[in-house]
């Protein structure tokens, strides 16, 4: 098989998997797992999305035994990681942006409008 | 959990947050569809499926810019503010447009192919020698994969399902979304010299986003580094002046965490900025008989003790305060859960 077709392929196998774990997880896990969710079924067909393409992630939160109510949290989490994220990218953007313009072409050949319907066409008057 | 879950929890602002952004894509794509094509020079008219992509590509690259603007807009200027409370609705409308993009894009150059548009997809644009003629669909794949995933684990549910550290850390994600985005432009519609207008919505757009992020990360540094008063540990949070009317002062520490100061009546008590629900920032909150209303969800805490009134029993910290004349003094270490502290009278001096 090329390249693409297994690509797509492996795509299709993902997103199939994902819908059984999904799906699965709506009937039997979701309302063991999460007491907000007993008795509230207007949002499930929201999460089957989510649930399809991180079918992962579901399984291991599923499986894994509930943890213990959190304490809440005093301090919002990723502060220095933003603040060096953004850092970065004040550097690559600029860098991106710069090769792209050099890298621009002037000689695109632009090709002659032909008119391919027969119908009165507005645009090409 | 004390609230059971919605598909949308629909509030008045919200459903105008929603009508406004979709009335503002609408006229943006409106206009852009009349008048792009005026733009372009004698013989380089576009067909309609070609102007309804590059409607729909750049309406979604603006909106990547615009909802990545909120976070430190929001940081650097309370106003802002109510633009963050409906951020995730933001988030799936860009989603869409991309997705209409896309879709635009599969029904015209690939619908015609002998293959699956899917395997087309993939199959066209594999010089990954050159730069130049670099493919720049996978960019634009991979990006609007991270935005659909974002999407789909916008709601509530999710931040509960995946605990709130590895939700944020996913939804961080989005940088990644908009750096791939760009280089989607920056190697695709960027490489012909003839189109004008979009070199000036990613460059300026960019320079925007970089700017307000790196400002809004310094002010906080500069705050975080705010030291004690003395050697018993207490900081001064500000003047008794600066507890704003029917809202939290906002105090954020050298840890990372930030306390809300409340004025209710003649007396000030201290708690934990942070909800205990989703971190919504209850120094934003509105006060109703002695609790604050959490301004995302409508969870409400007791400032004297922090506790969510019966049957409820989210708590958050309190904490300890003191005033020195009109200087209120806040110990920076956070109660146990649930510790009751008396609000300090204000007496002669707030006056
Ligand atoms: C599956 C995902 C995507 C595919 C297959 C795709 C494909 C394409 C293609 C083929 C073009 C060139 C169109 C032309 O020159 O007529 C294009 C242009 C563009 N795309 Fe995408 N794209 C995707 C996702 C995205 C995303 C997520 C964004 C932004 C958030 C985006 C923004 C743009 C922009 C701004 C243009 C330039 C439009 C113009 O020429 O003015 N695309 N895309
Ligand atoms: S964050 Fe949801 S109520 Fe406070």
């Amino acid at each position: 098989m090329a390249a693409p077709a297994i690509i797509v392929a492996l795509g299709q196998a993902w997103l199939l998997a994902g819908l059984a774990a999904g799906v699965a997880f709506l009937l039997f896990g979701l309302d063991r797992r999460d007491a907000a969710a007993r008795g509230a079924y207007g949002f499930r067909p929201l999460l089957l999305p989510g649930l399809v393409l991180l079918w992962p992630l579901v399984l291991w939160r599923w499986l894994e035994p509930p943890s213990p109510s959190r304490q809440p949290s005093l301090r919002r989490s990723h502060k220095r990681a933003h603040a060096l994220l953004w850092l970065g990218l004040a550097c690559i953007l600029p860098a991106i942006l710069a090769t792209a313009l050099a890298l621009r072409r002037h000689d695109i050949p632009v090709p002659a409008s032909v008119r391919i319907d027969t119908g009165p066409s507005e645009r090409d008057e | 959990m004390s609230v059971s879950y919605r598909p949308v929890g629909w509030t008045r602002s919200k459903i105008v947050y929603d009508a406004v952004l979709i009335a503002g894509i609408g006229l943006y794509l409106a206009a852009f569809m009349r008048s792009a094509p005026r733009g372009r020079p004698a013989g380089t008219l576009l067909d309609d499926q070609s102007l309804a992509i590059k409607a729909y590509g750049s309406c979604a690259f603006l909106l990547l810019t615009l909802v990545l603007m909120i976070g430190p807009l929001a940081r650097l200027d309370a106003r802002f503010l109510p633009l963050l409370y409906n951020r995730r609705h933001f988030g799936v409308i860009t989603c869409t447009v991309a997705a209409a993009h896309a879709m635009a894009v599969f029904d015209w150059y690939f619908a015609y192919s002998p293959l699956s548009p899917w395997v087309a997809l993939f199959a066209t644009d594999t010089t990954w020698g050159d730069l130049r003629g670099f493919p720049f669909i996978p960019f634009g794949l991979a990006a609007f994969l991270i935005l659909l995933v974002l999407a789909a684990t916008s709601h509530d549910f999710w931040l509960n399902f995946l605990t709130p550290p590895v939700w944020k850390s996913l939804h961080m994600s989005v940088y990644a979304a908009y750096g791939l985005a760009v280089l989607h432009v920056a190697f695709g519609a960027f490489q012909d010299a003839r189109n004008a207008g979009l070199p000036v919505l990613v460059f300026g757009g960019s320079t925007v986003l970089v700017t307000l992020h790196l400002a809004a990360a310094w002010r906080e540094h500069r705050l975080d580094r705010r030291g004690p008063v003395d050697a018993t540990g207490w900081i001064a949070a500000g003047r008794i002046g600066d507890v704003p009317a029917g809202r939290g002062l906002v105090v954020p520490l050298a840890d990372g965490s930030s306390v809300a100061i409340f004025r209710e009546g003649d007396a000030l008590s201290a708690i934990s900025n942070l909800c205990a629900h989703q971190n919504g920032p209850l120094g934003e909150g509105r006060l109703r008989d002695g609790c604050v209303i959490c301004p995302w969800h409508g969870y409400e805490y007791r400032l004297r003790d922090g506790c969510a009134p019966a049957p409820f029993t989210e708590r958050v910290a309190t904490y300890k305060l003191k005033l020195e004349a009109d200087m209120i003094l806040l110990d920076p270490k956070p109660n146990p859960l649930g510790t009751t502290v008396e609000p300090i009278a204000i007496g002669e001096r707030g006056r």
